[in-house]
C-alpha cells in the first residue's frame, strides 16, 4: 500500500502486468511501471523512484470493527458482485492449492504455499510460519538490534508486531489466558496491553508500542523478495 | 511486365513482414508477462519497451499495410484478395489490442470506489480479512475478497492520496 505523490505530483495507478506472480502497476501520468510488492519504479521515465509505504494491517473484519467503529469500508462493484467474480468466503483454501511460479529455484525449507508472517527490521528479514504463532503467541524476538514482539489476535488469524522498547526499557510480554479479548502483560511492570499495542492499565497505562509492518505472504513469494530471509523455529 | 510482377512480389513481401512484426510486438508481451510464468528483469524490460512503442508502431504499420493492400487489391485475382483479408484482419486486431489493457478485462478497475459505514455492512463477514489503513484519525478497511479481484484502489485517507494494493 503506497502513497501516490511522487515529486509533488499525484499519480494514478492501474494494472499493467505480472512479474513473478506479483503485479506491475502503470501510472497514467508518466507510463512508468511499478512493482506492487516493493513500490519501486522498474521501467520507464521514473525508473529508480520509490513510493512511500503506507502502514497497514491485515486483520479480521471483526477486530477492525471493534477498534474502528467510525471507519469506512470499501463497497463491492455491484456488477462484479452480481456476476459472482469476487473471491468466495473460502478463497484462501483454493488459492493455497494453486500452483506457483514455474522455473524458479525452489527453496525447500518450507512448502511453497506455507503462510508466513514476514517481518523486516534492521536489515534482517524473518519469516514466522503462521502455524508457529498459532502454537505460541506472543513470540519475543530481536531482529538485528530491534527487539520485537509478534502477537496473534483473539481471532487466531490476525497478526501484529511491535517494537517492545518503552523509554529505553526492553519489555517481555505474556498473554493473559483467562480473557476472551486478547490482553498482554509485560513482565517488567505488570501493565496490560491490547492488540493495538496500547497499554490499558498499570504503570505504563497510556503508552503505545511502535508498530512494525508485517506481511502475510506465501513462503515462495516472501523468499523471492527477501532472498536472505531466515525462518523462525519454535524453540 | 516482368517489372510489375517483381514489384508486386516486393509489396507482398513487405506486407508479410509488417504483419509478422505487428503481431510479434503486440503478442510477445502478452505471453511474456503472463501469470504463473517466471520473469527476469530483461523480460520485463523487453515487455515494457514493446508495450510502450506498440501503439505507435502498429498504427504506422497499419497505414503502410493499407497502402500496400490497395495496390495489391487492384489487379489482384480473387485468391490474392482473400489472402490480403486473411493477413490484414489479425494485423488490425493486433493494432487495436495494442491500445487495450487486457489485465483490466480480467480484473475490472474500480475508478469510483464507494464506501459504507462500518456499522452498515452486509457484504462482508466477521471473519473476512481486511486491509486496514489509519491516517490522521481516519480509518478505512479494504476487504481482501474485493482487493483480490481489483488488486488496486485509489483513495485519499486523512488527506493523503494513496493506492491500496493487494
Amino acid at each position: 500500500m503506497w502513497e501516490t505523490t511522487v515529486d509533488g505530483r499525484v499519480l494514478h495507478f492501474r494494472l499493467a502486468g505480472i512479474n513473478n506472480q506479483n503485479f506491475i502497476m502503470r501510472d497514467d501520468e508518466t507510463g512508468t511501471w511499478w512493482q506492487q510488492v516493493s513500490g519501486k519504479a522498474i521501467q520507464g521515465p521514473l525508473k529508480g523512484k520509490q513510493l512511500k509505504g503506507v502502514f497497514h494491517d491485515e486483520i479480521s473484519f471483526s477486530i477492525w470493527k471493534r477498534e474502528q467503529p467510525h471507519g469506512r469500508v470499501l463497497k463491492p462493484d455491484e456488477r462484479i458482485l452480481a456476476s459472482n467474480q469476487y473471491a468466495k468466503p473460502n478463497w484462501e483454501t483454493s488459492v493455497g492449492a494453486m500452483r506457483v511460479v514455474e522455473g524458479t529455484d525452489v527453496d525447500q525449507r518450507l512448502a511453497p504455499r506455507t503462510l508466513v508472517i514476514g517481518v523486516s527490521a534492521a536489515g534482517k528479514s524473518v519469516a514466522y510460519p503462521l502455524t508457529a504463532l498459532q502454537k505460541q503467541s506472543p513470540i519475543i524476538d530481536t531482529l538485528g538490534s530491534v527487539p520485537i514482539v509478534i502477537v496473534l489476535g483473539d481471532d487466531k488469524r490476525s497478526v501484529r508486531a511491535f517494537e517492545r522498547t518503552v523509554e529505553g526499557r526492553r519489555l517481555e510480554f505474556f498473554q493473559k489466558t483467562e480473557n476472551n479479548e486478547l490482553q498482554l502483560i509485560d513482565a517488567e511492570t505488570g501493565s496490560t496491553w491490547n492488540f493495538e499495542g496500547k497499554a490499558t492499565g498499570g504503570p505504563l497505562s497510556g503508552r503505545e508500542l511502535k508498530k512494525v509492518f508485517v506481511l502475510e505472504d506465501y513462503w515462495f513469494d516472501w523468499r523471492i523478495y527477501h532472498p536472505d530471509t531466515t525462518i523462525y523455529n519454535l524453540g | 511486365m516482368a517489372n510489375v510482377q517483381s514489384r508486386r512480389k516486393i509489396a507482398w513481401l513487405v506486407l508479410l513482414v509488417l504483419v509478422v512484426v505487428v503481431l510479434a510486438i503486440v503478442l510477445t508481451p502478452v505471453f511474456l508477462i503472463m501469470p504463473f510464468k517466471a520473469q527476469t528483469p530483461r523480460i520485463v524490460e523487453i515487455s515494457y519497451l514493446m508495450r510502450r512503442w506498440s501503439p505507435w508502431l502498429t498504427l504506422f504499420a497499419s497505414a503502410l499495410m493499407v497502402l500496400l493492400a490497395i495496390r495489391l487489391w487492384l489487379g489482384g485475382r480473387w485468391w490474392s484478395r482473400a489472402l490480403l483479408v486473411l493477413l490484414l484482419l489479425p494485423a488490425f486486431a493486433a493494432t487495436w489490442l495494442a491500445r487495450q489493457n487486457h489485465f483490466e478485462w480480467m480484473f475490472n478497475p474500480l475508478p469510483n470506489a464507494a464506501y459504507a459505514k462500518s456499522t452498515d455492512v452486509s457484504f462482508i463477514n466477521d471473519d473476512d480479512r481486511v486491509l486496514s489503513v489509519t491516517i490522521g484519525g481516519e480509518s478505512v478497511a479494504y476487504p481482501v475478497r474485493l482487493m483480490a479481484y481489483h488488486h488496486l484502489v485509489g483513495d485519499t485517507v486523512g488527506g493523503t492520496p494513496i493506492v491500496a494494493t493487494y
